[in-house]
């Protein structure tokens, strides 16, 4: 499209006319990303402040004009290639450190901030910033945030999800917004995290720091087959003993690697761990014992300690060379992002050889063994076309076999372009279409990044939707006999919350089973009426612990009343009831999940205004944890997105209105 | 390396470029060679143009794909296009940070080299440009030139032109800069040094001496301590005033620099049947002459002579004993690595462990992005750019209180002394060869 010059003349208003280019080159220099997505946009704005955000918006929305928010362009998904053409934003200049505060734990920054310069900065603070992913050194944490980047710390740390306090956020239309994690209402950061700039653009952040470890010990150990690795990390983690990084290889790549970096790599194991832990010299100690002892009973062949930080060093060296190694081989490396449960990784990994072997392809497989996330790296050139529509193929075929062991197309890369075909695959329609509604929700032009993350006319591809479990049909019985009377209803737990004495309260109590205790991938699945005693109970006989307190009310209310944001990062999959009736399934018993928009944190503290949650799968643990704490229940804050998401999905307010507001 | 046919920059001139790019992982058409930039951005915040311009055009990444484009005939370089593509190319310091933080090793570098060719662009002023290019031509003028230059500027006409703005004329600005970075005129014992170094003539060397232009002409004193450090194993023998192509590799045209390069490779191969090392003080034209067999690549017989030239090729690094340095001397020193092409191999390792043993803990490893002076007139390309990439080399050396910085180039040396005496006099710079005096 071409940009009309009443906008453009509006836009160098906004913008200084300096920054703004349309140029020949300057436009086909921002027409890529790491991936093979290639698309001209048809204006570049250099971004001068973040202040020229929302003029900028404003005036594109008023012209129409979609646009695509691009920082360092690391991406491996195609996520800021303008595919409807449009005007780049370049974020990449606002790369200022505002202020960093170790007294309470937090940096604010703007968008274009590098992370590893802000790892640089705090290094010598003794605080460093958890999030690592391998591109830290080039990406940014605007970056880091809409793709919700991890890294080798995600066991431990969690992702950038977990790790956003605040956000300054700018809807397509201009709107200006702040986000915050202690703000009642849902977790609207988590929801921004990995949304590829689909939903808006990010202004300023203010990220968690946290004190460096003084004591760090890595180790190297060798095992006879992948699944003993991986299940050395199962145990690991059933000992309580989280592991800093679990880096992990196979024997493809390890050949590859040693032969590049001579990082000193046994070459005749099938698989390989680098460990690491920190902590006090004790701590590490006791764990350093637990961790061989563990190791060697899964059958480990080698257990190396680095002994020297030379030592140490050489270690990483040989892991960091891992993409250097396939990139020196041909023009182009892939790199895949696949995550499964923890347990079905030797099986996904096997499947994954096989496709790789059945498609004549080369690639490494380099995988966080400790959140079942795997990057097959496949060398090929893109400038032979039959090669590299074999590759797509065998990519997807991956994704597809992910997807069929219980995971998610994208761990940490995100959807973009690339996988947006898939998604579809991993899907069904209820879900996609909840996806479509908060995208219109906050872009009802559709021009923030459009035609990203969501597939294309999913409907008739999508996964076929399944019922939900007999236990939910009363309820969505109930609700569709209220639907129909146009009558409003209240969702209510144990009623310890809103205290409701309405006739009209739908009550989850009789969803009130535990529905699985996995001690393989540490998660327990249960149904959103169970009441937290009915659940530590439960626990209890497992010898299990989770994150929630003895607290009256059910596990339903505890996650969606807002009373325990801190609980939010231990959920891993939901299951809920829409007002229309439809049943969305979202993830499951993933450490993590980069595909589509996080319904987790959508449906967390929605306090029943945005859909019946029925079903959770959270995170368990082998040993005690300290309880999140619990706060007072405090009614929502509105904003124009969450009345946005509620007039698309609830028009007629069977659930409760949004707090403060009538019904309709 | 590709079954493809494979597009060229400027098909219609093979001779004016590089058949085939030298890379660590064997020669590379430059269509090759560009094609394995991945995309992956890990050159960005490599490349200092970049950290001041935010703007894919102005960073490794970008350049590739822009010679890319060019070469596969998707961007026409006409109006507009050509003077933006200029623009991204000229701004280049040809560095090669880029190409270290790669993992493919892309020489970004390289390419930009090629692009100019192919542009026929020239970035320097004109008249610095045909005075420098003369030193190969006709270098008794140069030399006659240069001297007599200095000489005015040490009467004061060059303050006196700068004071009533002549210096300021389109065309002449250049000699505002020259005159900011040139030393004092060299004292007269050095001058006579130097002299009484070019007559002695040994009978059977062990060694040539290629002296840079900046030691020979400007800083006589750097050309002695590089001779001393020689003299202590060899008995050199100094080729004096001889250009070794690589200023009309990085500004002029390919075809003079290979007959230069020639002219140099059958000079060495002359005495002693070219066994002989050959010395130089410039990390510059070292990597330039270590890179030598890729210009002859389509002449096996001339790459192969060209091979062995490069092997014998050595820089003062090779001279300078790894000890450790007498107690007494506490001021911290760190190590610019500004070079043209490369920012890592011998000469840098061998730098830094040398400083390292000297000076143990004093020695200050710089970080990932921290600056180093432009190489090989860069600022006299860019000086807007170039005086901000200074400053930013500056304020690291401020930030970590350095006493002493050591180059691996006596214009590098130059440069750097500006600016420290301008913003951090507390610091100096100076050339790694005179590290014991």
């Amino acid at each position: 499209m071409k940009i009309p010059s009443a906008a453009l003349h509006k836009l160098q208003q906004a913008a200084g006319k300096e920054n703004v280019l349309t140029d020949d080159i300057s436009l086909s220099l921002y027409a890529y990303d790491c991936s093979l997505s290639r698309t001209r946009p048809d204006a570049l704005i250099n971004l001068p402040s973040e202040d020229s955000i929302a003029p900028i918006l404003r005036v594109l929305h008023e012209y129409r004009i979609p646009f695509v928010a691009r920082a360092a362009a690391t991406n491996h998904a195609g996520s800021c290639t303008a595919l409807n053409g449009g005007v780049i934003l370049n974020t990449a200049g606002l790369n200022r450190i505002l202020q960093i505060n170790t007294q309470e734990g937090y940096a604010l920054v703007q968008p274009g901030v590098i992370t590893g310069d802000l790892q640089d900065r705090l290094a010598p603070l003794g605080f460093f910033y958890a999030p690592d992913p391998a591109s830290q050194r080039v990406s940014t944490l605007g970056g880091n945030l809409a793709q919700n980047a991890s890294g080798a710390r995600c066991m431990k740390y969690g992702g950038t999800i977990d790790h956003v306090l605040e956000a300054d956020f700018v809807l397509p239309d201009g709107t200006e917004m702040h986000f915050s994690r202690r703000d009642p209402g849902p977790d609207w950061i988590g929801l921004l995290a990995g949304s590829e700039g689909t939903l808006g653009m990010i202004k300023r952040m203010k990220v968690k720091i946290l004190p460096a470890a003084k004591h760090i010990k890595t180790f190297l150990v060798t095992f006879p087959s992948l699944a003993d690795s991986v299940q050395t990390v199962s145990d690991l983690a059933a000992q309580g003993i989280i592991p800093r990084c679990v880096e992990a290889m196979d024997q493809v790549t390890t050949r590859a690697v040693e032969e590049f970096a001579h990082a000193g790599y046994p070459t005749d194991a099938q698989a390989l761990l680098i460990l690491e832990l920190d902590g006090s010299p004790a701590q590490i100690a006791q764990d350093e014992k637990q961790l061989e002892d563990i190791c060697l009973k899964n059958h480990a062949q080698q257990f190396i300690p680095a002994k020297t930080e030379a030592e140490r060093q050489k270690l990483w060296f040989g892991r960091r060379a891992a993409y250097a190694a396939m990139a020196r081989l041909a023009p182009n490396v892939m790199v895949g992002d696949g995550t499964v449960p923890r347990s079905e990784l030797p099986r996904a990994l096997q499947k994954v050889r096989h496709i790789l072997d059945e498609h004549h392809i080369y690639a490494s497989l380099l995988f966080h063994a400790g959140d079942g996330n795997f990057h097959p790296q496949i060398v090929f050139d893109e400038r032979n076309k039959p090669d590299t529509i074999r590759v797509t193929r065998a990519l997807k075929e991956i994704l597809e076999a992910c997807v069929d062991c219980g995971g998610t197309v994208s761990g940490e890369h995100g959807v973009g372009v690339e996988k947006r075909a898939v998604m579809a695959y991993q899907y069904d329609t209820p879900t996609l279409d909840l996806f479509t509604h908060i995208k219109q929700a906050a872009d009802p032009l559709d021009l923030a990044n459009p035609l990203k993350l969501i597939p294309l006319d999913y409907a008739s591809k999508a996964r076929p939707a399944l019922p939900p479990e007999p236990s939910v049909r009363p309820l969505a019985q109930a609700l569709a006999d209220r639907r129909q009377a146009h009558a409003p209803i209240l969702i209510a737990g144990a009623n310890t919350c809103l205290r409701a004495k309405t006739f009209h309260t739908l009550s989850t109590r009789p969803l009130n089973r535990v529905l699985e205790i996995d001690k393989t991938n540490y998660t327990a699945t249960a149904e959103a009426g169970v009441t937290l005693n009915e659940l530590f109970e439960a626990l209890r006989q497992a010898s299990v612990f989770c994150a929630l307190p003895q607290s009256p009310g059910t596990l339903g209310g505890a996650f969606a009343s807002g009373c325990m944001p801190d609980f939010y990062p231990h959920v891993l999959g939901v299951e809920a009831l829409l007002p229309d009736g439809s049943y969305v399934r979202y993830g499951g018993k993933l450490m993590k999940n980069a595909a589509g928009y996080h319904l987790t944190h959508l449906f967390a503290g929605s306090q029943g205004t945005l859909g019946l949650v029925t079903q959770l799968t959270f995170k368990i643990f082998a040993h005690p944890i300290r309880p999140v704490h619990v706060y007072p229940f405090v009614p929502g804050r509105v904003n124009p997105l969450w009345r946005a998401l509620k007039t698309r999905l609830d028009p007629e307010d069977l659930f409760p209105a949004l707090p403060g507001e009538p019904y309709v | 390396m590709s079954d493809f046919y494979t597009p060229q920059l400027d098909p219609l001139h093979p001779t004016r470029h590089l058949a085939a790019l030298d890379t660590p992982f064997g020669p590379r058409a430059v269509y090759d060679s560009v094609s394995f930039c991945n995309r992956c951005g890990s050159c960005q915040q490599a490349c200092p143009t970049y950290l001041f311009t935010s703007q894919e055009t102005f960073s490794p990444r970008g350049r590739n794909q822009l010679v890319r484009l060019i070469t596969e005939g998707k961007l026409k370089l006409t109006g507009e296009n050509r003077t933006l593509a200029e623009q991204a190319l000229n701004t280049c310091l040809l560095c090669g940070r880029c190409t270290q933080a790669c993992a493919g090793k892309i020489p970004t570098a390289e390419h930009m080299l090629e692009l100019r060719r192919t542009l026929r662009s020239q970035p320097l002023p004109r008249l610095l440009f045909k005075l420098l290019s003369c030193r190969a031509s006709h270098p008794h003028t140069f030399a006659r030139l240069v001297r007599t230059g200095l000489w005015l500027r040490r009467i004061g006409l060059l303050r006196v032109a700068r004071t009533c703005g002549l210096t300021h004329l389109p065309g002449l600005n250049w000699l505002n800069h020259a005159d900011d970075i040139l030393p004092a005129y060299p004292v007269r014992s050095d001058r006579d040094a130097w002299r009484e170094a070019l007559a002695d003539h040994p009978t059977v060397p062990t060694l040539l001496y290629l002296p840079s232009l900046e030691a020979e002409f400007l800083m006589p004193s750097l050309a002695l301590s590089v001779l001393h450090l020689a003299r202590q194993k060899h008995r050199p023998f100094v080729l004096s005033n001889v250009s070794s192509g690589l200023f009309a590799y990085v500004y002029g045209d390919l075809r003079q620099s290979r007959r230069q390069l020639r002219r140099l490779i059958l000079r060495h191969g002359a005495v002693q049947n070219g066994t002989l090392p050959l010395l130089t003080d410039s990390v510059d034209v070292y990597l330039f002459l270590r890179r030598a067999p890729q210009l002859f690549a389509p002449w096996p017989r001339w790459q192969k002579k060209a091979r062995q030239f490069a092997k014998h090729v050595v820089f003062v690094t090779d001279f300078l004993p790894a000890k450790a340095l007498s107690a007494g001397k506490s001021a911290r020193v760190r190590l610019d690595s500004g070079a043209l092409f490369a920012r890592e191999g011998t000469p840098f390792d061998q730098a830094r462990k040398i400083l390292k043993t000297h000076f143990k803990k004093n020695f200050v490893e710089c970080l990932y992005k921290d600056a180093d002076v432009p190489a090989f007139g860069y600022n006299f390309v860019r000086g807007n750019l170039g005086e901000k990439i200074c400053m930013s080399a500056v304020r690291s050396i401020a930030r970590t209180q350095t006493g002493t910085v050591f180059t691996l180039s006596g214009l590098s040396a130059l440069e750097l002394s500006f600016y420290l005496k301008r913003f951090y006099p507390q610091a100096q710079a100076d050339h790694l060869a005179r590290l014991n005096g």
